[in-house]
């Protein structure tokens, strides 16, 4: 990492002294701050990669030298560059877990302002950036954590595959990731930026330095999401074992593929709009500046035709990680599995037409109006079908409730307030008066916070004996679920109410008549924020000092658990074959052998 | 196929009972449900003839939104509450069949209900609101957002009032603001009329609101015209007071300001 900065510093300098010297030459000040920042930042992001292992390891080849990947014992590896998936996969989920505190802090900064009206530690402007940067930290995280943590570690194994179909692209595409912490960061210390992590010009054409920071690290988060999602769908077509076939996947594994389709897809347009902003920035181009011809409208739309995805990109995960939990707890098959695979594709096929219920009330024309109310209120259709299939698993089913079954089914209950209340903001009559309020606020927190996250912390408790070799304890597990579900509860609930009554989003202050509801909020949000105290303090302990766990403590049927916990290098013995679907509970039936006795039917 | 007919009677018995009983404490919370919503008043008193269909529009959909909640509600934790096992699990048993046509059955009943609330509120919402046909409104005020103030001008009125402090509008008058922006994006919100458009730099638009309640921001907080787009340091604090008078009283109003502005 050491390298990989100096790797950074010095390919900014060459970038910049570029830049620099292009610009003395056409006579104009060679040391304006802007250009050079975003000049020199791909030489230094290049640096950067060079530096933290891809010269090493991979581009030496380039030049016809023999690669020399490195390979630290020990939980060092966890700190270097590799192309094993499960490393990859434990370093995304442990650098996500860690922004998702941080951005928490920074929501506890903010509901410290709130508790009361008129102004007590942030001034407007401050709070504007860390408001900001709650949003923009946040957003990375939800796209990212469980697709890129569980997805990396979870679909080679789950698929009965030795890693990803591209181990180095894999290891490139974490690796763009810590540049996005040190951008934000410098922007920070800069003065920050403060529109938002919706950054919608003209206002991010206007601002302050800090600025240029996000629009640069929201296109290498969009890189390494287009990066990943390749290569998630090319593992999944390619590199399944003997047997397994569509119709035998982990609904996680159709999860990941149907969401990195998205990823692939539709990244491409943000990106656009974060460059166009850029170009508008540093070198006057008039994309979105109405004075030069410009057109604020087009980045609204750049920008939701991807931002609307990407919410799907978020929750699709969590959902499909829920229902992988269900089943193994619920010691029966997943209901209307290939309904549900249908549901999901259904989410998908729609969420690409579905942008403009964003901006009801932007001006677009009026004729996108009915229509998109009519696209969006269409996807409660296939998700409806999701929650038929969790109802129809946990019915009549004999239920374990450890703690990643409880995360699970809080899922279900979280996200059926966050779908409801999603019915009145895509009514255009209704959300002519909620958007822009805390029923929106109090609405995607319902959807990501309890949708993804507690999709994430099932996740966490489901695999953690596989992914540590070692038992979490499930007293203090079971403690961290009630706790942060009840204060989740308390903290974004009312907040349905705060913007029925007229409390628009992000803003420093607010009326004094709204004072009692939202002082509630804050110690509420204070209490979720220390329901984690428990969860790191249970995973710091059990980690390192937890018991041995064994192979397969949930009697789980899918491959994960066929291998030692955590798995070998490459993951199974022999390359396991599969013989049948991966949640036959009760009919005598292995859901894969390994080794290919029984041969395969592909 | 089953070789023992009791252990076939068995199961198929017991589903039954669990059927039943789900749908007696559905039908209860549903009840208890309608009953908490039909007594809820969800938004603060509007003050335009908009207001009230928005409101109306609100109020339909919490109630059309009770069987589904309480179906969910209902199920999750009948699950929980009557299928958890204390141990960990023994011999699995062997799975049930999964019932013919559930799926489908359940992919009629939500579409008609999505396609129901697109129709109702969602349509005719917008059909009430007048947004279907050219209504021709009764006074026309031109709104300028700029960081971190409105500019404000009555059409026809000759009067033009830079970072205003106050919007007075006439009661009962259908009012068409025509919005747009100096610098940044803002957009034209006021809470008590459930009116919001944002002011966009470059181009116009537009909305329309029709007071029919005398208020103003000091009895009503909600009687404010407030920036609802994020737009920098002032965001929060960007607001006028808005206050809803007889005509005759906007017409001396006018008057006043034209002098004002003479002076």
């Amino acid at each position: 990492m050491i390298r990989g900065l100096a790797g950074a510093l010095a390919g900014y300098a060459v970038g910049a002294a570029l830049v620099a010297a292009i610009r003395a030459l056409t006579g104009v000040d060679p040391l304006a701050a802007e250009p050079l920042v975003v000049a020199g930042f791909p030489f230094a992001l290049i640096g950067w990669l060079l530096g933290v292992g891809v010269w090493q390891a991979w581009a030496r080849e380039w030049v016809g030298l023999d690669a020399r990947p490195a390979a630290p014992p020990g939980w060092r590896r966890y700190f270097a560059y590799s192309t094993d998936h499960k490393v990859i996969g434990v370093q995304y989920l442990v650098t996500f877990t860690v922004i998702f505190l941080l951005a928490g802090l920074s929501a506890l900064l903010l509901r410290v302002e709130l508790a009361a009206p008129g102004q007590a530690i942030l001034p407007p402007a401050t709070y504007n950036q860390v408001m900001s940067l709650h949003g923009i930290l946040m957003i990375a995280v939800a796209v990212s954590v469980i697709i890129a943590g569980f997805g990396n570690y979870l679909v080679p194994l789950l698929i009965g595959a030795e890693d990803m179909a591209f181990p180095r692209l894999n290891a490139l595409s974490y690796w763009l990731i810590p540049p996005v912490a040190l951008l934000l960061l410098t922007s920070t210390v800069l003065g920050g930026w403060d529109s938002g992590w919706t950054g919608y010009a003209p206002l991010s054409e206007r601002n302050r330095v800090g600025q240029i920071f996000f629009n640069l690290s929201f296109i290498l988060v969009g890189l390494s999401s287009i990066i990943g999602g390749l290569n998630f769908l090319v593992t999944i077509i390619r590199l399944r074992a003997p047997g397994m076939t569509w119709g035998r996947l982990p609904i996680f594994v159709w999860g990941i593929f149907l969401t990195s389709l998205m990823s692939a897809v539709f990244t491409q347009s943000v990106a656009v709009a974060m460059l166009l902003t850029l170009l508008d920035r540093v070198f006057g181009t008039g994309f979105f500046a109405a004075a030069r011809g410009g057109s604020p409208l087009l980045y609204e739309n750049l920008f939701w035709f991807y931002s609307h995805p990407a919410v799907y990109v978020m929750i699709i995960p969590g959902w499909v990680l829920a229902l992988e939990v269900l089943p193994h707890f619920a010691r029966r098959a997943l209901f209307a599995y290939r309904w549900a695979v249908g549901g999901l594709a259904g989410v998908v096929a729609l969420s690409g037409v579905v942008w403009i219920h964003h901006m009801f009330t932007s001006g677009v024309p009026f004729v996108f109006l009915p229509v998109f109310l009519a696209t969006t209120e269409l996807i409660s259709i296939p998700t409806g079908v999701i929650f038929l299939s969790a109802l129809g698993t946990l019915w009549l089913g004999r239920l374990w409730l450890r703690t990643p079954m409880l995360f699970a089914i809080a899922v279900f209950f979280n996200f059926l307030i966050g779908g409801i209340t999603g019915i009145f903001l895509a009514d255009v009559p209704t959300d002519v008066q909620l958007q822009d309020t805390y029923f929106v606020v109090a609405h995607f927190h319902y959807t990501i916070v309890g949708g993804e996250i507690f999709g994430l912390f099932a996740g966490i408790y489901y695999w953690f004996p596989k992914i540590t070799g070692r038992m979490y304890d499930e007293r203090l597990g079971q403690l961290h679920f009630w706790w942060m579900f009840i204060a989740f509860n308390l903290t974004f609930f009312p907040m349905f109410g705060l913007g029925l009554a007229g409390m628009n989003r992000r803003i420093a202050d607010y009326d004094a008549a709204l004072a009692n509801t939202n002082l509630f909020v804050s110690i509420a949000s204070f209490a979720l924020g220390a329901s984690f105290l428990v969860f790191l303090w249970n995973v710091i302990v059990s980690w390192t000092r937890g018991p041995m766990a064994q192979a397969n403590p949930w009697r789980a049927r899918t491959l994960e658990w066929q291998t030692s916990s955590p798995p070998p290098l490459e993951n199974f013995p022999v390359p396991p074959t599969v013989v049948a679907g991966p949640y036959e509970y009760g009919t005598g039936r292995a859901h894969a052998v390994l080794g290919g006795a029984a041969g395969g039917d592909d | 196929m089953r070789t023992n007919e009791g252990a076939a009677r068995g199961p198929a018995t017991s589903v039954r009972r669990h059927t039943l009983a789900f749908v007696v404490a559905w039908l209860a919370a549903t009840a208890l449900a309608f009953w908490i919503v039909s007594g809820t008043e969800f938004n603060p008193p509007g003050g335009s003839a908009e207001a009230a269909i928005i409101d109306e529009a609100f109020r339909f959909l919490a109630l059309l939104a009770v069987p589904v909640f309480t179906f969910v509600l209902v199920g999750l934790a009948y699950s929980v509450v009557v299928f958890r096992r204390s141990g960990p699990p023994g011999d699995d048993p062997r799975p049930l069949p999964e019932p013919r046509g559930v799926a489908l059955g359940w992919i009629v009943v939500t579409s008609a209900l999505a396609i129901f609330v697109i129709v109702n509120p969602g349509l005719t919402g917008m059909a009430a609101l007048g947004w279907f046909e050219d209504r021709r409104p009764d006074l026309v005020v031109r709104v300028e957002g700029q960081q971190w103030s409105w500019n404000i001008t009555y059409d026809g009125y000759g009067v033009t009032v830079p970072k205003a402090t106050e919007l007075v509008l006439p009661r009962d008058r259908r009012v068409r603001f025509i919005v747009t922006s100096k610098d940044v994006i803002h957009s034209l919100w006021i809470p008590a009329f459930r009116v919001k458009i944002d002011a966009v730099p470059g181009i116009e638009t537009t909305a329309d609101a029709t007071p029919n309640r005398l208020g103003s921001f000091d009895a009503d907080p909600l009687y404010r015209l407030q920036c609802a787009e994020l737009c920098g340091t002032g965001h929060a604090r960007m607001t006028a007071r808005v206050r809803v008078v007889e005509q005759a009283e906007f017409e001396r109003q006018m008057a006043s300001l034209r002098a004002e502005a003479g002076r």
